[in-house]
């Protein structure tokens, strides 16, 4: 009796320890597995986008760095301003939240180091892709000189008019440059525009972002773009300044820098979170 | 960024603790800090030391980094300064259990290119591991003339008594830069050592799983593997050398921020390891290199230039 007891209680304390050691394996299961309860996204936010200017993978430091692009032309870039407005962002439902328009047109400037545009009160959300232009389209700049609002004192004290009448320049692009048949360090100025309603240069960009950009109450993106200026002259367009070196109004040159301007924006990360220190 | 803090775990190691008479019948292992940069993690966390040895013991570990602040190839390097002083200590529970524990205690400083410098200081992330020797042991007292093995496996538990800094996962530096990752890890480990005679060769292997924080961060999951050769050379009945040199291998998994990947967070380490042994009685005095063969953390943003250990350890 008394030793079947001790079978017995030895049996349990065996089972014990099987329950014991199964317990443990569960909990690191667990704990280590994803709990991916995807918490619903409320609310809304700002969204920041960085427009981080660089000459191909380095970082664009005016007028103290020069580089030799593809056509063998040394530039030294002293300004980098342009336009950039009317704002969309797409979610992982395919839904597109557009930024009111007339508080969508921003100009970035590596020489004010204003390059951060910050759109609010953005709905909760996942968002996967992000749409803007480069320049002023035609509609607003068709609704006058008053509705324009503050973007025209902005856009004047960036340098990125030339007049009412010939419009906006959506970039600004300057600095001097040498090359085989230039041998003497001479300046470049490539700005370009729409030319009043004659000529649409204005341009729209869609990007991936890569990471998705997560949006609430608590959560404020900022998407990290880097603007490639190489690709302003030495894009898909290649455009020599020795045999031009002012680029202003040109009904021929113009269009193939708004197409190279476009498409020198990439993302490079998507940072979420609410705590950023930069 | 990081690697991550993982890198640094090599330095955990230690040099085989060694009893007055049975030195050589010491593997050491070490049980490496997680994730790279360490710092991030909780710091190395080593666990080595003689496989059959229970010790206390005060570890410096000292890390050096260079982490790319900002996204540029032109953009500036700044220096990352990662020190421990740990605590930590082996302790048999019954006949084949071996309790380790180590709370670890940083302070990191980095420059960055204005001169300003950030300084991180505190407790990290204390750890636990019950290792089972698989392999019954022969007494101490037995000299054994044929080659001895050792095996074990360990499960443990790194608790998240460092702080996390959600701050520095942001902008392009170095995401380990951290006292602790914030969240709990478990690990997964298997030391296997052979002594003959003098000489002894040990080879770790251990797997760290991470958990999401607090602060939605999950460090990658990180694999480490170790292989060290030693000789003992005794100078006197109560004085000893014992001479190491090793290779060990670190690999990071990708981190993920709210479930987000986080692109170029894995990364992959090699490093040669030296290091110098003295035992005189109950004392061990180590000191240990580990200098990085090869190396690729955070897409090249972050690179490990060195790290040092320097420990005294008292078998018990």
């Amino acid at each position: 009796m008394a030793s079947a007891f001790i079978i017995k209680y030895q049996k349990m304390k065996f089972i014990y320890k099987i329950l014991a050691i199964t317990l443990v394996l569960t909990v690191f299961v667990s704990c280590s597995s994803d709990d991916d309860t995807a918490t619903e996204l409320t609310g809304e936010n700002s969204v920041t986008i960085e427009f981080d200017n660089s000459v191909g993978s380095d970082d664009l430091l005016l007028a103290t760095s020069s580089y030799t692009n593809s056509q063998n032309e040394t530039l030294t870039i002293t300004r980098l301003n342009y336009i950039v407005s009317n704002f969309r962002l797409t979610n992982d439902q395919g839904e597109t939240f557009t930024y009111e328009k007339d508080d969508s047109y921003f100009v970035t400037s590596e020489e004010t180091g204003n390059t951060e545009v910050v759109l609010e009160n953005i709905p909760a959300g996942t968002y996967v892709s992000i749409t803007f232009g480069v320049g002023v389209d035609q509609e607003k700049y068709l609704q006058g000189a008053e509705g324009q609002g503050d973007f025209l004192t902005v856009a004047e004290e960036t340098n990125m008019m030339w007049s009412w009448q010939a419009g906006y320049k959506f970039l600004n692009f300057e600095g001097t440059f040498t090359s085989e048949t230039v041998t003497e360090t001479t300046d470049f100025k490539v700005h370009m525009g729409s030319h009043g309603s004659s000529l649409d240069n204005y341009k729209e960009v869609t990007l991936s972002l890569g990471t998705d950009a997560l949006v609430s109450d608590e959560m404020s993106p900022i998407v990290h773009l880097v603007a490639d200026a190489n690709a302003i002259l030495d894009g898909a367009h290649k455009l020599s300044l020795s045999e031009q070196s002012v680029i202003m109004v040109s009904e021929e040159k113009s269009p193939l820098v708004a197409l190279n301007t476009a498409s020198m924006f990439t993302v490079d990360h998507v940072h979420n979170g609410s705590e950023h220190s930069h | 960024m990081l690697l991550l803090g993982g890198l640094l775990s090599a330095k955990a190691n230690d040099l085989p603790e060694v009893g007055s008479y049975c030195i050589w019948k010491n593997t050491e292992f070490e049980y490496f800090c997680d994730t790279c940069g360490c710092g991030g993690n909780g710091g190395s966390m080593g666990f080595g030391t003689g496989l059959n040895n229970n010790f206390v013991g005060l570890r410096y570990i000292g890390q050096k980094y260079r982490s790319r602040d900002g996204i540029f190839d032109n953009s500036p390097w700044i220096n990352e300064n990662f020190n421990t002083v740990q605590a930590w200590g082996k302790f048999p529970v019954g006949k084949r259990v071996l309790i380790n524990a180590l709370l670890p205690y940083h302070f990191h400083n980095r420059t960055f290119a204005d001169n300003t410098e950030q300084t991180i200081t505190g407790v990290g992330d204390a750890t636990v591991l019950a290792y089972y020797n698989v392999l019954r042991q022969t007494p101490d007292s037995i000299i054994s003339i044929k080659p001895e093995h050792v095996f074990q496996i360990g499960v443990g538990v790194k608790l998240p008594t460092g702080s996390f800094d959600a701050a520095n996962i942001e902008g392009s530096v170095n995401p380990s830069f951290q006292l602790g990752t914030g969240s709990w890890d478990y690990i997964l480990a298997a030391n296997y050592g052979v002594t003959h005679r003098n000489w002894g060769l040990s080879a770790l292997l251990n797997y760290t799983i991470k958990t999401e924080n607090s602060k939605n961060y999950l460090f990658g999951n990180q694999w480490n593997v170790a292989v060290n050769t030693y000789k003992t050379f005794y100078v006197s009945p109560s004085v000893s050398l014992t001479p190491q040199f090793g290779l060990g291998a670190e690999f990071f998994e990708e981190n993920r921020e709210f479930n987000l990947t986080v692109p170029d967070t894995r990364g992959d380490v090699y490093f040669a390891r030296f290091g110098l042994e003295t035992n005189y009685n109950r004392y061990a005095l180590g000191i240990s290199s580990m200098i990085p063969i090869s190396q690729n953390l955070n897409e090249g943003k972050v690179e490990v230039k060195n790290r040092v250990s320097l420990y005294l350890n008292i078998n018990i």
